[in-house]
């Protein structure tokens, strides 16, 4: 018994301002090649049943091109495993906050997808002895959420679901997913479920003994660099869907071919460097990045770089990689700052995330909002704007 | 009784009394009466001899022998003095604890003994023998903790008592008024006590297998209040694992691979990366049979010999054996998935009881009880954050717990530990056994007051009886109910006393009176839970909520709600509970009609 186990497509994300010669943005072409190779790889493998773990989209109202590349992909993969079901559940980025403005998910129930969009389903296919409890993430963001255990329906049983694992997500927090739901790990009975399928993360995470996040196809988060450190970090290598055998329970990634590369060059270190010497070392940095720059997402990141060496440093040379790369990102930080004298209150001036988290740990709140978790979507709210900034 | 000559008065009891007459057998008065039997009766002359032992002299220096002088019966003053009572029941500062009357031909004088001695720090532990039922042993410590609490001084601290219920109903109902006679009443009067139940008690008890039932013979839902399950996960189990794996053949490496996984398994964020998978969080028993379960697999897969990190598969097999075997056996009071409902730790009330009713598990699960509860209250007492200054641990049949013979068990261990430092921490042991013989010496010989109600004649034919003169012996073989034998540091002989009825209901009349329910169905005894949290909660709304699910998430919300205790314990367990999903059928889809116009949004030429 082989399930596919595929998450956080993000069909319509879109990056950059490289465009294709159709005019479609380049990065939201390079999404849907994945899931269509993942789809050939799915159709390839003939597992029994596909499961998609949420974040299809990445928007509530995906662009049309988004939306028919789906219908597509699900019509393909019907017509070759007619008699694999497809369970497909809505993720945060694909529900609407609204009731009322109805998910687009509910449409590939016409290709024959078994949709979860806003409450749980179990879904029980007596054919393979397989039942499947899909989770979307609005279930789990109500209060009373349903009971993640199995029932012993069937002989397999399977849970999907959407949202942070807690414990899971490294500690610096910079590559969570806003507004997930969080589900203690003890919540959903790991060990007592023939398989567990994850999303939300993006980075392929194995939560314990048969339950996994996949990780997304692509990276499609504004903070592909602090994926690529947590990737590093886990030694997990490059972007896949899992092929699970549901008897053994082992889970084999699938890899998929990027378009291309995302690479975070290693860091120089400016300190005490005069421009030409500056220049020269990144210079050699880009010229050392193996198979080059051309049509790559980059980035270099140099600390200790006062703003009067930065302003010496040849632009035009940078606007030249600018244009050889799909993006290209001299990531220039100032030296930390070091206040000796002050004028007002001695200590350090607080940064603006530490201002924002000290007020908000203080802000009279309405009854029953939980203090921690509101500071901390305060404070991750700032750092993506932040990180945003830094990104253009 | 009191000798009194000039400058020097001196106490002593009689051991030993002895009549002579000036006829050699009794016959010869028969004879001597001519066959006149109602003559044969009168009364004669006779001389007695009472052998007595010195308490104490006064002045006690210079030692000098018992001088001549008028005997008299001693009252209750000279009772005082003679037993040293004067040095800690009067005075500005009094540690006693009255334990009953000594007396004879109408004298009752109150006898006390020196908290200082009883609960520390000069000496302390309390042991008592005797026969059953005859001995009053239960019940006597039963009135000796309502003493304490009763007229423990509160400058010396706060004190509570954890009791082990052992045998059926006995320690059931201290929470219960029993009626008392007359006598018994004025006997309170007399040592200037109350005769009342003790007012704060905690009871708690183990589930049966059920999960949701307790284990206990206090189950009548009038006392439903204060009756709360005592449930522990993997943590709590693991810590003790030694007590469980002790009994059979544990050896140093199965020791080693149990410490491995104490330290860097569970609870902790484990990397292994020859496992499948890499990461671990092991926090249940489920879990931890999940990790051993990836041991074996990697183990089988990588052809690398029994070897994994340095354990020998055997080992690892031998301490899954083990610990499943805990979770089947101690079923009830360990849980699978972690949930845990625990004694208040740091939280002890001062004069409170504290009853942990283990009289129907699984000795093993009564080990491990003993164990972690001994434990805890030593690890807190050492920190001196248990919520109490000193904690009285009684064990009842105390020869099944530290025996003199058989394996040296981790409890007996624990046992040996407490009598020899519990003094310093506040742990003072009040044990009781009917055959003092049964049990581990060292153990006994540290109590600094042993009591001895009626004894077995054989019991007191062994060797540790010795010392006891015979009169003191047959006595002992013939003691009525309610009275003991107690030896005590100030003491220089044991006395005797009579005590009275506890105030508290027998285990006996306490099921009478509170017939156990019989073991609900699965449904309404989730009610009963619920409702010691929320009397509001009705049985009818449980159902309708509990009805058709798995009993393990009914289990699991349960010990969730316990563990939180919220204002409103219904939503709460509703919540976590969770929303059941009915299963629908996946209907299949025979023919998908392509798109009529297939352009590929996506696709690399426009
Ligand atoms: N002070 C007392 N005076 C007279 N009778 C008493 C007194 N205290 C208890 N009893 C009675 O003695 C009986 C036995 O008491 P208890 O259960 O305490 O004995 P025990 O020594 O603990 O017996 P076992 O070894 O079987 O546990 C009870 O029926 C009780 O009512
Ligand atoms: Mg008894």
């Amino acid at each position: 018994m082989k399930l596919a186990h595929l998450a956080d497509l993000h069909l319509g994300f879109r990056q950059y301002h490289r465009q294709t010669p159709a005019g479609i943005n380049q990065r939201e072409a390079d999404t849907a090649m994945a899931f269509r190779q993942a789809v050939d790889g799915i159709i390839a493998a003939r597992p029994d049943v596909v499961i998609v773990a949420g974040d299809l989209f990445h928007s509530v109202r995906p662009t049309n091109a988004a939306i028919v590349f789906a219908f597509q992909q699900f019509q393909r993969l019907h017509a070759a495993l007619p008699d694999a079901p497809v369970v497909l559940i809505a993720g945060n980025h694909d529900t609407p906050r609204s009731a009322e403005t109805g998910n687009i998910l509910r449409l590939f129930e016409e290709v024959g997808v078994h949709v979860a969009s806003n409450e749980a389903r179990r879904f029980v296919f007596p054919e393979l002895e397989l039942s499947v409890l899909a989770v979307p993430h609005e279930a789990l963001a109500q209060a009373e959420r349903p009971l993640l255990r199995p029932d012993g329906s069937a002989r397999y049983e399977v849970l999907v679901a959407h949202g942070e694992v807690d414990g899971v997500f490294p500690s610096d927090r910079s590559t969570v997913e806003y507004g997930g739901a969080v589900v203690q790990p003890d919540e959903f009975g790991l060990g007592e479920w023939s398989y567990v399928a994850f999303g939300h993360y993006h980075v392929r995470t194995e939560l314990g003994p048969r339950a996994w996040y996949a990780g997304a196809l692509e990276y499609v988060s504004s903070n592909p660099w602090g994926e690529l450190r947590d990737e590093a970090e886990k030694g997990v290598e490059g972007k896949a869907w899992l092929l699970i055998d549901l008897d053994s329970g082992r889970a084999t990634p699938q890899p998929i071919i990027p378009a291309r590369r995302v690479l975070d060059l290693p860091r120089l270190d400016g300190t005490a460097l005069a421009a030409e010497e500056l220049q020269a070392a990144i210079v050699a940095r880009v010229a050392a990045v193996d198979g080059g720059i051309t049509d790559r997402v980059i980035r270099l990141v140099v600390t200790g770089v006062p703003r009067h060496v930065a302003r010496q440093l040849d632009h035009a040379v940078i606007r030249g990689w600018k244009a050889e790369a799909l993006h290209f990102h001299l990531d220039l930080r100032p030296p930390s700052p070091t206040r000796s004298t002050g004028v007002g209150a001695p200590g350090r001036r607080q940064t603006l995330p530490e201002l924002v988290e000290s007020y908000l740990g203080q802000r009279a709140l309405p009854a029953g909002v939980d203090r921690e978790a509101f500071v901390r979507e305060g404070v991750d709210l700032v750092a993506s704007a932040e990180r945003e900034l830094a990104e253009d | 009784m009191r000798v009194e000559a000039p400058g020097r008065v001196v106490y002593g009891v009689v051991l030993d009394a002895v009549a002579y007459e000036d006829l050699a057998r009794p016959l010869d008065a028969a004879v001597h009466a001519l066959g006149d039997p109602a003559a044969a009766g009168s009364p004669r002359d006779s001389i007695r001899l009472y052998t007595a032992a010195v308490l104490r002299q006064q002045p006690e220096e210079p030692l000098q022998p018992v001088p001549l002088g008028e005997v008299r019966m001693a009252t209750d003053d000279d009772v005082r003095v003679a037993l040293r009572m004067d040095a800690f029941t009067g005075g500005d500062h009094p540690t006693g604890i009255p334990i009953g009357t000594y007396g004879a031909a109408g004298l009752a004088a109150p006898v006390s003994l020196d908290a200082d001695f009883l609960l520390g720090p000069e000496a302390a532990h309390l042991n008592i023998t005797g026969v059953s039922g005859l001995a009053t042993k239960t019940s006597a410590v039963e009135f000796f903790l309502s003493s304490i609490f009763q007229a423990f001084p509160a400058r010396k601290g706060s004190v509570a008592a954890l009791c082990f219920n052992v045998k059926g109903p006995d320690l059931c109902f201290l929470d219960q008024p029993a009626a008392l006679s007359d006598e018994d009443t004025a006997l309170y009067a007399r040592l200037g006590l109350e005769p009342r139940p003790f007012d704060n008690v905690h009871y708690f008890a183990p589930c049966k297998p059920d999960g949701v039932n307790l284990n206990t013979l206090r189950t009548h839902p009038d006392l439903a209040a204060n009756t709360e399950p005592l449930t522990w996960g993997l943590r709590e189990v693991l810590e003790y694992a030694e007590v469980v794996l002790n009994r059979d053949d544990l050896d140093a490496k199965a020791d080693a691979f149990i410490d491995f996984l104490d330290d860097r398994v569970v609870g902790k964020e484990f990397h292994a990366p020859e496992l499948q998978p890499k990461e671990w969080k092991v926090l249940t028993f489920a879990d931890l049979e999940a990790f051993f379960r990836a041991i074996f697999d990697a183990l089988e897969n990588s052809h690398r010999g029994d070897l994994w990190r340095t354990h020998h598969i055997a080992t690892i097999r031998k301490v899954r054996n083990r610990l499943g075997n805990i979770t089947t056996r101690a079923k009830g009071l360990v849980t699978d998935d972690g949930a845990s409902s625990d004694l208040p730790w740091g939280a002890f009330a001062d004069r409170a009881v504290y009853v942990v009713d283990v009289a129907g598990v699984d000795p093993l699960a009564q080990d491990l009880v003993f164990a972690r509860v001994i434990s805890k209250l030593r690890e807190h007492l050492e920190r001196r954050d248990l919520g109490v200054d000193h904690v009285v641990v009684f064990v009842d049949e105390l020869n099944k717990y530290a025996p003199s013979d058989g394996p040296d068990t981790y409890v007996r261990k624990m046992l040996l530990d407490l009598s020899e430092r519990g003094r310093y921490l506040g742990l003072v042991l009040f044990s009781a056994q009917q055959f003092r013989s049964q049990v581990l010496r060292r153990v006994v010989g540290n109590a600094g007051t042993t009591i001895y109600g009626r004894m077995d004649p054989d019991e007191l034919a062994t060797a540790g009886y010795a010392t006891l003169s015979p009169a003191t012996r047959i006595k002992l073989a013939t003691l009525p109910k309610g009275e003991l034998m107690v030896r005590h540091p100030h003491f220089t002989q044991p006395v005797f006393v009579r005590f009275p009825r506890p105030a508290v209901l027998s285990g006996r009349e306490g099921v009478e009176r509170f017939p156990p329910a019989p073991d609900l169905p699965f449904d309404e005894a989730v009610a009963r839970q619920l409702r010691a949290l929320d009397p509001g909660v009705s049985v009818e709304r449980v159902r309708g909520l509990v009805g058709g699910r798995r009993e393990d998430d009914v289990r699991r919300a349960l010990a969730r709600t316990r563990q939180a205790r919220p204002d409103d314990a219904f939503s709460y367990f509703t919540a976590c509970l969770g929303r059941r999903i009915e299963p629908e059928r996946g209907t299949r889809r025979a023919t998908v009609t392509p798109l009529r116009d297939p352009v590929d949004p996506y696709a690399s030429q426009p």
